[in-house]
């Protein structure tokens, strides 16, 4: 089975092909890494496959069904969810709120991870301490992190795309997000994580894509990807962390 | 839920009360500025709905202008309720059009376009004498006799029936997702939110709501010309009055409406009849630079500073510790 | 009929120039602050005011009021922007917007209550000879007014792209906080843009005085049309707002002298021309449109 299929996709901002006629399967129920140097093509990627920025050829699919081309609202009812690495909610809504809007649009059958019912439960569910009345102008940046994850759950995907959840965060914060990818993961939704620390892509990713110049540079198990020569020369220099 | 709706019942019975204490007093000017009054602030809930999408208005004075134009010229054929209905239909129609012309615009463009139309449709009306009267103007029916406090009563129940659809749209359903349109569009819409619908669905309330004001003042005295309505007076008007009474709210139009009518009329015994928007001017600039969120906001803070700390929120403040 | 097209064209370009002018200044301003300035306007009207009382009162040339405005409005600008504009620019858009049009409602209305609402018309001599070509004549205060319009935008365009507080400026208006990381004083260099703006102001507010009449309410009506000529253009656009200014003056003035009772709506069209061209262009004609 496949999470997410990309056939021959391109997306172009001027004459700059941020991605060139890229192919690749994203295996379903696993938690896959999308890694790549800085301007690889990792961001405009998930822009694609979320439907914020249109592919200008090929095919986007979500396990068998096609969402090329559709509203970044119908993908997302389709089953597909992601976050943003720059949460920028608004200040006046409460936690609540923010958890709610999908909750309240993104309807679908598909059950909520970790028997979440409402809102309240997802933001436990996430790690949220502050009560779910605060406002979102009053959070601190790994809460606004976690809500960020909690409302992509709120909209019930199949498969979630993680954009660069973990950047920025302390050890301590770091590790109790990789436990609750885990959980998400084993309640059954494929995730995809976007990742710079290749430490946090070991411990957490059963497969890893690397993305080049918006091409498909390797994939395979982290462990072999990380050390095959091709994806160290396009690291070099970028800050490569082992 | 019963609480809520108890308490918003009790607002709008706060509303109402004023003007019924004004009707049993029968004071003829009072009851012409309350009339006034709450046409304005009907006219500012709608672009307060607006713009809790982030669709800044400059232009509401066309739907204003074609709900009065247009209850008035269909009610001698459709009768006064179909006509009123159809009046402000039309106003939802011309919002849903203009939504969609304006949707992809940014901030300043939208703000230009809106007042563009607005000076357009004033433009449609001087150019189809055959239809709306040019600019001689037309003799819409009178509401409720042409009794002032009749039709104070009358102003009143639209007032109400504007702050309810106001509510339901700072509801659960429609108000995170219309600030997160506002505040990040692509959120929005990776939330599931359809953006271009709500948007479209707002203008069209907005309009309507706006439309039901014309209607009102247009049913007032019985002749209007084009430049009552299309004024821009009547864009600028909502603009000022939301912000200084609050936004995002359903009283802060409506107190700020009171509130800028009663410096009006202040201003109009000390100035004279020429020249007394310089008080407008004077409030406005006062407001911004000293209380940027409106009436509202101080009344949150005010509310924050003498609210004791609840027992609930100290046990739990001590078990974080 | 022919004289009459090209002698209707030739006026509807004079004003298309003073229109410039007016606009010139503002897409400046708004350009770089992103601010709907609607007293952009009423310092106009005051400019027109300053040149009429000079020639009036005091018999100063018109010439020379056009300079003083100029000259009173940057002063004027300055003490607005730090008195209160500059507190306006943290707030959100709605308050800006506001803030504007009280102002602009604020200088009306004391304008009003100075001078009466009723419009005066400056009967001053003609700065230029009128200019006669077979048969077509175009009154030397028109000539004048397209003259001092040419320079005054061209001016607006020089100093945006020639100058170093030009350069400073377009950086500011696309990045401010990189542009203030990056060692330019962004309240400084909005302020200059205010200033300059307001100087355009008070320029154009003199050639008003020569070709139309000084009213309070002058300057609503033209920044009204300012606005529809940058959005036309583009905003921030320069050249866009000399285009804008030309399809609009054109517009309006073939309207006016060719439809039967086309001078009360005459203006009007443009403004549905402005809504259709931003139907096919969000970011007007020479705007930078944005992504999808």
């Amino acid at each position: 089975m496949t999470g997410v299929r990309v056939r021959g996709c391109t997306v172009a901002f001027g004459g700059l092909r941020a991605i060139d006629d890229l192919t690749l399967d994203i295996p379903a129920n696993a938690v896959t890494a999308l890694i790549g140097p800085n301007g690889s093509g990792k961001s405009t990627f998930v822009n694609m496959v979320s439907g914020q920025i249109p592919p200008r050829g090929g095919q986007v699919l979500l396990d068998t069904d096609a969402v090329t081309g559709l509203r970044p609202d119908r993908i997302v009812h389709k089953g597909l969810a992601r976050t943003y690495q720059v949460p920028r909610v608004p200040k006046e809504l409460t936690i609540d709120e923010v958890i709610s809007v999908p909750l309240l649009y993104a309807r679908s059958d598909r059950p909520l991870p970790g028997g979440a019912r409402s809102a309240a439960d997802l933001a436990r569910y996430c790690g949220l301490r502050p009560e779910v009345t605060t406002r979102c102008g009053r959070l601190s940046v790994s809460d606004l992190r976690r809500l960020e994850i909690a409302r992509a759950l709120a909209c019930r995907p199949r498969v979630l795309l993680l954009d660069e959840s973990m950047a920025g965060l302390s050890l301590e914060d770091t590790d109790q997000v990789i436990g609750l990818v885990r959980d998400i993961h084993a309640s059954g939704v494929t995730v995809v994580v976007i990742e710079h620390v290749m430490r946090i892509i070991a411990r957490l990713c059963s497969h890893a894509i690397v993305l080049n110049q918006g091409r498909l540079l390797a994939e395979g198990p982290p462990p072999q990807v990380l050390t095959m020569a091709s994806v160290r020369e396009a690291y070099l220099g970028k800050g490569f962390t082992l | 839920m019963n609480r809520s709706l108890l308490t918003r019942l009790g607002l709008y019975a706060a509303i109402a009360a004023p003007s019924m204490l004004l009707v049993a007093t029968d004071q003829p000017f009072l009851i012409q500025v309350a009339i006034g009054t709450l046409i304005s602030a009907i006219l500012a809930l709608a672009w307060d709905i607006l713009s809790r999408t982030g669709q800044v208005s400059l232009g509401h004075a066309a739907f204003f202008g074609i709900g009065g134009y247009g209850s008035a010229l269909l009610t001698p054929v459709l009768g006064p309720v179909l006509g009123w209905a159809a009046g402000i239909l039309l106003c939802g129609l011309v919002a849903v059009l203009l939504g969609a012309v304006t949707l992809r615009l940014r901030r300043l463009y939208f703000t230009i376009a809106t007042l563009s139309f607005s000076l357009s449709i004033q433009v449609l009306i001087l150019v189809t004498p055959g239809l709306t009267g040019g600019s001689t103007g037309i003799m819409p029916p009178v509401i409720a006799g042409g009794s002032p406090p009749l039709q104070l009563l009358f102003v009143t129940g639209c007032l109400v029936v504007a702050a309810g659809v106001s509510d339901v749209f700072l509801g659960r359903r429609f108000r995170p997702a219309f600030f997160m349109i506002r505040n990040n569009p692509e959120l929005a819409a990776a939330s599931g939110v359809p953006v271009t619908r709500l948007k479209i669905l707002a203008f069209a309330v907005s309009g309507m709501v706006a439309g039901l004001a014309g209607s009102c003042y247009c049913g007032l005295y019985g002749y209007v010309i084009p430049d009552d309505v299309f004024t821009t007076n009547w864009n600028v008007l909502p603009l000022a009055v939301t912000v200084l009474g609050g936004m995002d709210t359903t009283l802060g139009p409506i107190v700020g409406a009171v509130v800028l009518r009663l410096l009006e009329e202040l201003a109009r015994q000390a100035v004279g009849g020429v020249g007394y928007q310089v008080v407008y001017g004077a409030v406005i600039i006062l407001f911004i630079v000293g209380l940027p969120e409106g009436l509202a906001g101080l009344g949150r803070v005010v509310l924050r500073r003498f609210r004791p700390p609840g027992e609930g929120t100290r046990i739990k403040a001590r078990l974080a510790s | 009929m022919t004289t009459a097209v090209i002698q209707a064209v030739l006026l509807a370009l004079s004003m298309a120039a003073l229109y410039a002018a007016v606009a010139a200044g503002l897409t400046l301003t708004v350009g770089v602050t992103r601010i709907i300035n609607f007293a952009h306007g009423e310092f106009v009207m005051l400019g027109a005011f300053l040149t009429y009382w000079l020639y009036t009162r005091f018999g100063l040339s018109p010439w020379f009021g056009m300079a003083a405005s100029g000259v009173a409005l940057a002063i004027l600008s300055a003490a607005v922007y730090r008195g209160f504009l500059a507190r306006v620019l943290k707030q959100d858009e709605h308050n800006q917007l506001l803030a504007t049009l009280g102002l602009s409602i604020l200088i009306l209305n004391l304008a009003i209550i100075a001078w009466s609402p009723d419009p005066r018309v400056m009967q001053a001599p003609p700065l230029l000879p009128t200019l006669n070509l077979g048969g077509v004549t175009v009154p030397g205060n028109n000539i004048a007014v397209a003259l001092v319009g040419l320079i005054l935008f061209v001016a607006m365009y020089a100093i945006r792209n020639y100058t170093r507080y030009g350069t400073q400026m377009r950086f500011a208006s696309d990045d401010p906080t990189l542009a203030a990381h990056a060692g330019i004083n962004v309240d400084r260099v909005f302020e200059l843009s205010f200033v300059i703006g307001g100087a355009a102001a008070g320029v154009s507010g003199g050639l008003v005085a020569l070709v139309l009449y000084v009213q309070p309410t002058i300057g609503v009506d033209l920044v009204i049309r300012a606005f529809a000529i940058i959005a036309l253009g583009g905003l921030g656009n320069i050249p866009g707002a000399l285009i804008g200014s030309a399809i609009l003056a054109l517009t309006e003035g073939l309207t006016s002298t060719f439809v039967p009772q086309g001078g009360s709506w005459g203006f009007g069209i443009a403004f549905v021309i402005l809504l259709l061209v931003l139907v096919v262009r969000p970011s007007g004609l020479f705007g930078k449109q944005a992504h999808p």
